[in-house]
């Protein structure tokens, strides 16, 4: 299969029926896919389709996949493709890989890459935080040095998900020590599958391995996959963190155990422990349940705000309020286990579920940026505070005092 | 059923704003809370001037025909403004008029009230529960008159609020009263309250001729206290708005260490915190006001929400913003103190916060 040629200028109707009749020629539904990390073969088939026939980004330019459609005509294939329950169309509002190469990208990695990301034959990761960049990502000390064609990489990175089947990662390195932070870094599409790459799954505290540590030791990628110019990095990086806190609010999971009504409805659980009477439990339980209650009013208000073309304030408070729905959640039901609460394992599926749920929290309290950064985002974002002073904001990097 | 669209809402809502922020600045509110009446008098003209005393009253009856939706929007103004007028009070007395079904009282008593006379409901004792059990005045049928006897308290305006609509205690269940200010056998005692802004009387009934209004019972009293909930969660969610926009103006511009405190994460985490509190708020306020104006199915368990969510929103925005200020907000002459006047007394109004838990539960079905 091939891209097709790029199509005329068409009016909405025709698009319309053309988009119609291409997914009624087309579309099949899917399978369920099982694997988190990569997608069926089935699926990239699929998704090859959709890119060659140039429904996948529509707003992109005719030379990388796109049909130059306006907004309003890309949203006329995208209405299509849902009315369908068809995948694939919008992956340039979405895709914030590709969206991050196409605006940052050379043409000879866009040429390398561009299409199998679209497509999910390629995979990807992020290669952002190490152990001495959490909240403070700019003092990354990742080290990408020029060697002829490529630059070598030596560090480390953490919290990368996916690194064991990814293609290609993410990568900020710093590329120049005698700059303020922000100054000296640069931004890469690194390729994962070589000798100096090395992933190893991270355990933990939950007992899983859904992140891994990322060792490079002489690593190579070539200088065509740097984006946006040398020492340019964190600018790049502000479009591709979306992504990240774009992830994370979707991040929050349920119990693990438990598939009965008592293991998500918080009522159902203190009936069921036999505390529903306990007027201590009650207000407790009211207030709990409430906080996901003013969590949803407070996001179908501020969709209803965007709705009306007002940018809402409420948009930036929901992953601290789902931090706090999960912890006091959390809280509440080793309370009505009591002593249940200390045991594990497959004949306790209660005590694992809120056990799980209680370490599980920080997942959401900590990753994509902790709660006090948000706050931080909060404070200076939303209500305008001034920012904090930052002793190493001006100084070369190789001064910046770590640890 | 509320007959306002949209557009008139917001530009209703705006006036009231534009008449409050000039005629109901900070030094109003001073001079207003030192006098007897506890409203000012040229305000409460501007106010029914606007329309705004008719506000939950029919057309039919010279109101501008809102609902719960227009009265919170109002609410989150007066609380903004801590506006001390009857106007909630007659807002209260309007709706249980209605929620008598007695349509000769409402033709006899809502133009009144829609005009700027001032109303008020009397519909708790002592005891101040605000429940059935707290009722404490009964009334005795005497042929076709009915007298009432028993104590009123926690009566907003109840001193000064000209049309009281009592809800006692009969032979057969509860009923609604009306009862004029200065009717024979009526004493009326001035409370002292906290919130030097607000106003509550303790009502005598000692034998005291009424009229009683239609045959309503207790679920007249509850849907009118639906009503009353929304409202106070207007004022509440629009009080904490307000003290939180102050405190994050005073956080930008106070110094010490020789940087804006509000860059100190100290108070910039604060900050953002209470900004989750007033927003949740004004959410909750605003869900519980479009569900009662719906009749839906949730609204027992949105307006409980509500009740409790608003009241220890304003309650925690109000104190931290004390503390946040530091000590000029411990002297007399810092409005910080006023608005958490209102929120300790706002908390209290109509029963704590622990009693709309628990109703909170029930109507979810625990």
């Amino acid at each position: 299969m091939t891209l097709i040629p790029p199509p005329k200028a068409m009016s909405d109707d025709e698009l319309r029926s053309e988009v119609r009749a291409w997914l009624k020629d087309n579309w099949k539904g899917l399978p369920v896919s099982q694997d988190q990390w990569t997608s069926s073969p089935e699926r990239r088939a699929w998704m090859e389709k959709v890119v060659d026939a140039r429904w996948a980004v529509n707003r992109w330019p005719v030379e990388w996949f796109g049909r130059g459609l306006s907004d309003p005509q890309a949203k006329i294939v995208e209405e299509e493709f849902r009315a369908a329950r068809a995948l694939g169309a919008g992956l340039d509002k979405s895709q914030l890989y590709a969206i991050t190469a196409l605006a940052f990208g050379t043409d000879v990695m866009k040429n390398h890459v561009l299409k199998g990301i679209l497509t999910g034959n390629v995979n990807m990761c992020l290669l952002y935080s190490e152990p001495g960049a959490g909240s403070d990502l700019a003092g990354v000390r990742t080290r990408a040095v020029r060697d002829g064609d490529d630059f070598v990489v030596n560090g480390q990175k953490v919290w990368t998900s996916g690194a064991m089947t990814a293609d290609y990662g993410m990568l900020i390195a710093r590329t120049d020590w005698d700059v303020p932070k922000h100054n000296g870094i640069s931004f890469f599409f690194l390729p994962m599958k070589q000798k100096g790459v090395e992933v190893r799954p991270l355990r933990q505290v939950t007992d899983e391995s859904h992140f891994n540590e990322v060792f490079f030791t002489d690593a190579r990628v070539p200088a065509e996959f740097l984006l946006g110019g040398l020492n340019n990095g964190w600018r790049v990086l502000q479009t591709a963190l979306a992504y990240e806190r774009s992830v994370m609010g979707d991040g929050a999971r349920g119990p693990r155990r438990g598939d009965d009504k008592a293991s998500t409805d918080m009522i159902a659980l203190a009936r069921e422990a036999g505390k529903l009477n306990d007027p201590l439990v009650r207000q407790d339980l009211a207030k709990v349940l409430s906080y996901r209650k003013l969590n949803a009013l407070n996001n179908a208000r501020a969709k209803a705000d965007l709705a009306t073309g007002t940018s809402s304030p409420i948009m930036s408070l929901g992953k601290l309020a789902m931090s706090r729905i999960l912890h006091e959640e959390a809280r509440l039901r080793t309370t009505l286990l009591g002593a249940g609460s200390m045991l594990e394992g497959d004949a306790h599926p209660r005590a694992d579920d809120a056990n799980f749920l209680a370490l599980n929290a920080y997942f959401t309290s900590i990753g994509g940026g902790t709660d006090q950064i948000q706050r931080n985002i909060i404070g200076e974002r939303v209500l305008g505070l001034p920012k904090e002073p930052e002793v190493d904001r001006t100084i070369p990097f190789k001064d910046v005092r770590a640890g | 059923m509320s007959t306002i669209t949209a557009e008139d809402r917001a530009a209703m809502t705006e006036s009231v704003r534009r008449l409050l922020a000039n005629q109901n600045t900070e030094a109003d509110v001073r001079r207003t809370m030192e006098t007897p009446q506890g409203y000012d008098d040229a305000l409460w003209a501007k106010l029914v001037e606007l329309g705004v005393t008719g506000l939950t009253i029919p057309t039919d009856y010279d109101g501008l025909g809102g609902g719960p939706v227009e009265l919170e929007r109002i609410m989150e103004e007066a609380g903004a403004a801590l506006l001390s007028a009857p106007l909630f009070s007659g807002a209260m007395a309007a709706a249980l008029i209605e929620a008598s079904g007695d349509t000769a009282a409402m033709q006899r008593l809502l133009p009144g009230i829609a005009g700027g006379r001032t109303a008020t409901v009397a519909f708790t004792g002592d005891a101040g529960t605000w429940t059935e059990d707290g009722v404490g005045v009964s009334a005795h049928a005497h042929g076709n008159h009915w007298a009432l006897d028993g104590v009123a308290s926690y009566v907003q305006h109840g001193a000064n609020a000209d049309l009281i609509i009592v809800v006692a205690k009969t032979h057969d269940g509860f009923a609604l009263f009306e009862v004029s200010q200065g009717a024979e056998g009526l004493t009326a005692e001035v409370l002292p309250t906290f919130d030097h802004t607000q106003r509550l009387a303790k009502l005598s009934f000692a034998h005291v001729d009424a009229t009683k209004l239609g045959t309503a019972g207790w679920e007249a009293v509850e849907r009118m206290r639906d009503v009353a909930l929304v409202g106070l969660a207007g004022e509440q969610a629009g009080g904490a708005r307000r003290v939180l926009e102050f405190t994050t103006q005073y956080a930008k511009q106070r110094i010490q260490f020789g940087r804006a405190i509000g860059s100190f994460q100290a108070i910039k985490h604060m900050a953002a915190d209470l900004l989750m509190e007033s927003e949740s708020a004004i959410s909750a306020a605003r869900a519980a006001a479009a569900a009662l104006a719906e009749n839906a199915a949730d609204k027992d368990a949105a307006v409980a929400l509500a009740a409790f969510a608003c009241a220890d929103a304003f309650s925690k925005v109000t104190a931290d913003a004390v503390q946040m200020h530091g000590g000029i907000a411990f002297t007399w002459a810092h409005p910080a103190h006023l608005y958490l006047r209102r929120a300790r007394a706002d908390a209290q109004l109509f029963g704590a916060a622990s009693m709309y838990r628990e109703r909170y539960l029930k109507a979810l079905g625990a």
